[in-house]
């Protein structure tokens, strides 16, 4: 019993040394300035075979790795091999979807090294996302913001959302995202505005899509009125010295066959502080 | 019938005695249930993670099971002397070889509906959706150890029991490599070279063919015609190795 007793506060003494020099050697900092433990990722095919069929679980662990290993506040050289990383997670499992958007997400928070190789980086590990997961409109979505929002970048931005508004299911807001963003980016004539947003109007699956899909149509009639009308309008009052009072005055001038009409049918007006054209939008006729 | 029932109720009975299975089928379950751990620590979609880590280990402990079994499956009753009553009695030593077979896939199966019971219910807690693929997944997983238990009674039958699980663990790892040794004949120049490549490569199971972990954990379309060709080539191979097994049973000495 004494003999026990004695081994068991031996074990208890002898765990206790094993916690306790666990404790200091977790508060002593190991420095890994140049990423060596990166160094010996092995190939994602030598992966694959040791996997013995389970290459899935293989990214898994890599990947869980990667999220704690590079959440991690270090100095920018913790991010050396970022994509070397993020390519073999993704070469163990080509339908990683998470991989591709984490992996691309810390690429944008890295701090140190050249912007524009580290925004080749995130291009190409979602181009290979995308190659690889060809009816997915989530991570080509996620490709256009992360460009649209972290990169400044609206022409790459606009890139991915035709990209997505192009893949199945994709839900009718990424259509409207491609339309907006090329009528910002005037990476369209007005023509081609008008009538992209006519078919966006007739494809419309919802009354909430309709609406909004309407209102871009309503906007880019307007814009493309507003540049045929308002140069009428300054001419008509640099000629008289007033502006028109309504576009009577510019039919009987000869300027004009009719009353101007917006897109929904209705008037438009005329702004006598500015003399430019008004458009009133309304949507009474859903 | 009656004579390979028994032999497979008896191989059954005799295993689940053994603790070593418990220490599987336990570490097995604590694997899949800890997967919800480890999918905790992800960024995305845990559920994952979860089936990925579920899978691996359905796949592995049946595999340990398989192995060990292979140690005990004949070399116990040749060494108890058992083998003597049994064989005394009206049973065609090739029933004893089949009926031992059965006992061993008996318990891997039993293994794997418990694996997979947990698996599912993991899934469920964590998504609130029954995930019928799982089952797929582990009927799969089941023709792959049907194979492999093919091997380990040819192993048991031919050599010593620690010698025997090594070569049954040789061909579950080799299984899953000779997919890798058909492209290399594609790489390799020499028409002979490649025939011979060609022919261990045929010889020796393909296991991947078994394998359908990635369409069931990323929800992928499945072939009607992989699974079905799988279920031949399973049982093609069975039949050749269990055939080979009586063989070598059927001729040896037990003295």
């Amino acid at each position: 019993m004494k003999r026990t007793l004695g081994s068991l506060v031996l074990i208890a003494v002898l765990l206790s040394v094993v916690v306790l020099s666990e404790i200091r050697l977790g508060k002593i900092p190991r420095q890994d300035p140049l990423g060596r433990k990166l160094l010996y990722l092995p190939s994602p095919e030598m992966l694959k075979i040791v996997s013995l069929g389970n290459p899935g679980l293989v990214a898994d662990v890599l990947y869980l790795w990667s999220i704690q290993y590079y959440s991690l506040y270090q100095p920018h050289e913790r991010f050396l091999y970022l994509e070397t990383v993020y390519n073999l997670i993704t070469d163990l499992d080509p339908l990683y979807v998470d991989a591709y958007r984490i992996g691309a997400l810390i690429m944008q928070i890295q701090t140190g090294g050249d912007a524009e190789e580290l925004k080749a980086a995130v291009r190409r590990l979602f181009d290979k996302g995308l190659r690889n997961l060809p009816d997915n409109w989530q991570l080509a979505e996620a490709a256009a913001w992360d460009f649209f929002i972290r990169f400044k970048d609206q022409e790459t931005a606009l890139h991915y959302a035709e990209i997505a508004a192009q893949r199945p299911g994709a839900p009718p807001r990424i259509k409207r995202m491609v339309g907006v963003w090329r009528d910002k980016e005037n990476a369209w004539t007005l023509d081609d505005s008008i009538e992209y947003w006519r078919r966006a109007v007739e494809d419309a699956k919802n009354d909430w899509d309709r609406t909004m899909c309407r209102n871009q149509f309503y906007d880019a009639v307007t814009a493309r009125d507003r540049k045929t009308l308002e140069p009428l309008l300054a001419m008509f009052s640099t000629r008289l010295g007033f502006c028109p009072k309504d576009w009577e005055d510019l039919i009987r001038a000869g300027a004009l066959r009719q009353v101007p009409l917006d897109a929904f049918g209705d008037p438009y007006g005329i702004g006598r502080e500015n003399c430019n054209l008004v458009a009133y939008k309304k949507f009474k006729d859903q | 019938m009656r004579a390979m029932r028994a032999i497979a109720a008896n191989t059954f009975r005799e295993a689940i005695r053994d603790r070593i299975l418990y220490l599987f089928v336990g570490f097995a379950v604590v694997m899949v249930v800890s997967s919800k751990l480890f999918g905790m620590l992800t960024v995305g979609d845990e559920t994952k993670i979860i089936k990925d880590i579920g899978l691996a280990a359905m796949q592995f402990f049946s595999m340990l099971i398989a192995v060990m079994m292979s140690m005990i499956l004949i070399s116990r009753e040749v060494d108890n002397r058992t083998v003597f009553n049994i064989l005394a009695k009206p049973v065609r030593r090739w029933q004893f070889i089949l009926g031992k077979y059965l006992g061993l896939v008996t318990i891997v199966g039993a293994n794997l509906l418990l694996i997979t019971v947990v698996l599912m219910l993991t899934v469920l807690v964590v998504t609130g959706e029954l995930d019928l693929m799982l089952c797929f997944a582990g009927a799969m997983t089941m023709l792959e150890m049907m194979v492999l238990a093919a091997f380990a009674t040819l192993f048991a039958v031919l050599t010593r029991p620690i010698l025997g699980s090594l070569m049954t663990l040789a061909v579950f790892v080799v299984g899953h490599l000779s997919a890798d040794l058909w492209l290399l004949t594609r790489q390799i120049p020499g028409a002979l070279t490649r025939a011979v490549i060609a022919i261990v490569y045929y010889l020796l199971p393909n296991l991947e063919r078994f394998n359908f972990r990635t369409e069931v954990v990323h929800d992928l379309s499945i072939s009607g015609a992989a699974v079905g060709w799988a279920v031949v080539y399973a049982i093609a191979f069975i039949i050749v190795v269990l055939f080979l097994a009586n063989l070598r049973f059927r001729g040896k000495d037990l003295k």
